[in-house]
């Protein structure tokens, strides 16, 4: 059993391969079961969304099971074979589980710490789940990558601090005000960004939207998407007395808000915080009203500014992250090693002969007495006794190490002979099988919400 | 009795130890489990620090309100008060202020009674119930006012940061504007009657004894200041619409004259109003 992933990203394809290499939801049932029919691979998952294609098999051979997942690349989507491997990625083994458990916890994503990865791989696996190509390898690799995506989000930051423009623009208000519940803000000027934030702080709670623009019309055409009100151009100062933040991205050429306007309106506002947003180059708002007491500025130069130091923020906690998934590669593949064929051999072995040396020394004390021929004898009889039983169970699993699902019969030969109960009797302690079943229990319950979320 | 007290106020002060470190790591790191821990430890420590003084009161058949026993009260409403903050406001930064702050108080607590400060017998000035109360009343209304005084110093920093467009670790720790405003403003309007009440009854107490020229004491004088220093922060924050930045530096002032007033109080044994020297 070989762990295999084949894929490209964002890092490896421009967007024209990319773009021939997805896999849309409503086709992966076809395209596991394809991938699947091949001698060479056991499981399947095919992650696919615009940054990445990466299919992820349990193959037999190792190289052989390689090729297999290329050439079915290759042949679903009519690409030359070759001119496919120059923008793949070939790993296997640990790297597989390493690069999933990443690309899970956003690492590998083309913007560090983003949410969505973790529900796509989610979907990925119950696309595969679905389609039963998703075996006893791939059900506990993914299951414990979820846990891994969870860990890594609530363990840091990742995922914490604004990295687009407008959701600064957004974070720096709830910086200010805390709540943005029942605030009320304005609009000026009609730019996509300034629609973009106040879209966003508009998610966030914010009550009423004003809108101001030169062209009337336009404002209240913009006041309409946002169910605001529109303002005349000559009331701005005049209402600005009630609002707590403005947006602010006309195409003026001066500044449309100067520091005598603002402090004008500052009497009338009872010493409430008013946060200004300039998004627009040149710029609207005179820079000195951000000497103005409880007046905050913000232009774009100062937001890029937010944003790059809450990217560098998300690059100490990608750090901090990679400590969780070294953790977590360890334990898997502790319980991956498990399903290996010599170690299963070699434990059977050593658990017989525990039994057998046990055994034959209550014995020897019952029968008492006895020479060293006929003590020798009776040893060798239950060595012998042993050995036959174990031959046939012993050749029939390196036979089946070889076959498309030799780890199953591997697993339940462990379990047949307590393998599993004998190590974590003897090989974790206490501290440890409790953490296994919270972990066990962890993953039942994702498991019934995955139930859930297919079901609906 | 009185060795439970001991024992219990020097669990209360590891406790309270622990939970200091724990404050800073979190802090530090921003791992939610150790503020956690850190608010457990601290509760745990408050418990401990209640039976303290219980149990002390119960053995002295009343707790006699000196310098080192003063301190320990003060640190236990500081714990008292944090914890009815984070309750209503929600934020556990306080708790890397005010809880290494109570440590402190009982540490120098420890070191006035070693000094022979605690020990001191209540003239009969002070063996009256109001006398009592006046002091209970004002040593709350400091804890407010420090709790106020700390969030206005955060309310001065985060301002700081957000007009100066920073990034810093200090912006990304200390909580929105609004919220600490909120502390502020909530904090001292609690101590302020309080204060009011303490210092009514101080005064009754004075006139009562008449000591001569007691209204012109400089620690009631300087009592007075802080009442009204208060009495205008608050009127600024509900009535005179006053900025935030107004009201933080004015309770910043008021909780500059509250320090004066217990340095002058504990370390000049003059006038007539001497308690804890």
């Amino acid at each position: 059993m070989h762990l295999t992933l084949v894929g490209l990203s964002h890092k490896t394809a421009p967007i024209e391969i990319r773009e021939k290499l997805t896999f849309p939801a409503h086709r992966q049932a076809d395209a596991l079961s394809l991938l699947c029919s091949s001698e060479w691979v056991a499981e399947a998952v095919i992650l696919s969304t615009c940054n990445r294609t990466e299919i992820y098999a349990v193959t037999i051979g190792e190289d052989t099971g390689v090729d297999a997942v290329i050439d079915f690349m290759a042949e679903y989507h009519d690409l030359d074979r070759h001119e496919l491997v120059r923008y793949l990625y070939i790993t296997r083994g640990e790297a597989v589980v390493k690069h999933l458990f990443r690309v899970v916890s956003s690492l590998d994503s083309m913007v560090i710490g983003e949410a969505q990865i973790l529900g796509q791989t989610k979907e990925a696996y119950e696309h595969s789940l679905e389609s039963g190509t998703s075996g006893r390898a791939f059900n506990r690799l993914f299951r414990q990558s979820f846990e891994v995506g969870k860990r890594v989000r609530t363990e840091t930051d990742i995922g914490e601090n604004a990295v687009s423009i407008s959701y600064a623009a957004v974070e720096l208000a709830r910086k200010v005000f805390d709540s943005l519940e029942g605030r009320t803000i304005l609009v000026l000027g009609a730019g996509k960004m300034s629609e973009l934030t106040a879209k966003h702080l508009m998610c966030n709670g914010v009550k009423a939207v004003l809108v101001a623009n030169r062209t009337y019309e336009r404002a209240v055409e913009l006041a309409e998407r946002f169910e605001g009100e529109a303002i005349r151009y000559d009331d701005l100062f005049a209402r600005m007395a009630e609002v707590d933040i403005v947006i602010s991205s006309t195409a003026a050429q001066h500044y449309v808000i100067t520091r005598d306007a603002v402090a004008a309106t500052l009497k009338s506002r009872g010493g409430r915080s008013l946060f200004l947003i300039d998004i627009a180059v040149p710029r609207d708002i005179e820079p000195t009203v951000n000497e103005l007491g409880n007046v905050f500025l913000y232009d774009i130069d100062d937001l890029n500014g937010v944003v790059e130091s809450n990217l560098d923020e998300r690059m100490r906690e990608a750090r901090r992250a990679e400590v969780i998934i070294d953790e977590e590669i360890a334990s898997f593949l502790d319980w991956l090693e498990s399903l290996e064929v010599v170690p299963t051999i070699a434990a059977i072995r050593g658990k017989a002969e525990v039994i057998r040396s046990a055994e034959l020394e209550k014995a020897l004390k019952r029968l008492g007495g006895l020479s060293d021929k006929e003590r020798q004898t009776v040893e060798a009889l239950s060595c012998a006794i042993v050995s036959k039983m174990l031959h046939g169970p012993t050749a029939r699993l390196k036979q089946a190490a070889g076959t498309k699902d030799g780890f199953t019969v591997v697993e339940t030969a462990r379990h047949l002979y307590g393998l599993e109960e004998a190590e974590a009797r003897h090989g974790h302690g206490v501290f440890r099988n409790l953490l296994n079943l919270r972990a066990k229990e962890l993953t039942d319950d994702k498991c019934k919400e995955m139930g859930d979320s297919v079901g609906c | 009795m009185e060795q439970f007290s001991v024992v219990a106020f020097w669990f209360a002060t590891v406790l309270y130890a622990a939970a200091t470190v724990l404050y800073g790591y979190w802090f530090l790191s921003k791992r939610r489990t150790f503020s956690w821990y850190a608010t457990f430890l601290t509760g745990a420590g408050f418990l401990c620090h209640t039976l303290s003084v219980y149990s002390r009161s119960v053995a002295t058949e009343g707790t006699l309100l000196d310098g080192s026993n003063t301190l320990i009260l003060l640190a236990w409403a500081l714990v008292l008060i944090y914890f009815a903050m984070e309750h209503l406001i929600k934020i556990k930064v306080y708790g890397t202020v005010l809880v290494p702050v109570s440590l402190v108080l009982m540490t120098i607590s420890q070191l006035l009674q070693a000094a022979g400060q605690g020990g001191v017998t209540a003239s009969p000035l002070v063996e009256n119930w109001k006398v009592g109360i006046h002091v209970a009343l004002i040593t709350f209304a400091n804890a407010g006012y420090f709790i106020g005084a700390v969030a206005s110093l955060a309310y001065l920093l985060q301002e700081r940061q957000l007009k100066g467009h920073k990034t810093s670790v200090l912006f990304r720790r200390l909580p929105p504007l609004g919220s600490i405003d909120a502390l502020a403003r909530r904090a001292i309007a609690f101590a302020f009657p309080a204060y009011s009440a303490g210092l009514l009854l101080g005064v009754v107490r004075a006139v009562e004894t008449d000591p001569p020229g007691w209204w012109a004491d400089p620690r009631v004088v300087l009592a007075g200041l802080v009442w009204l220093v208060f009495g205008v922060y608050l009127f600024l924050r509900y009535r005179g619409g006053a900025t935030a930045r107004t009201t933080a530096l004015i309770a910043l002032g008021g909780s500059a004259i509250v320090l004066v007033l217990a340095v002058i109080a504990r370390s000049v044994p003059a006038g007539f109003h001497i308690f804890g020297v």
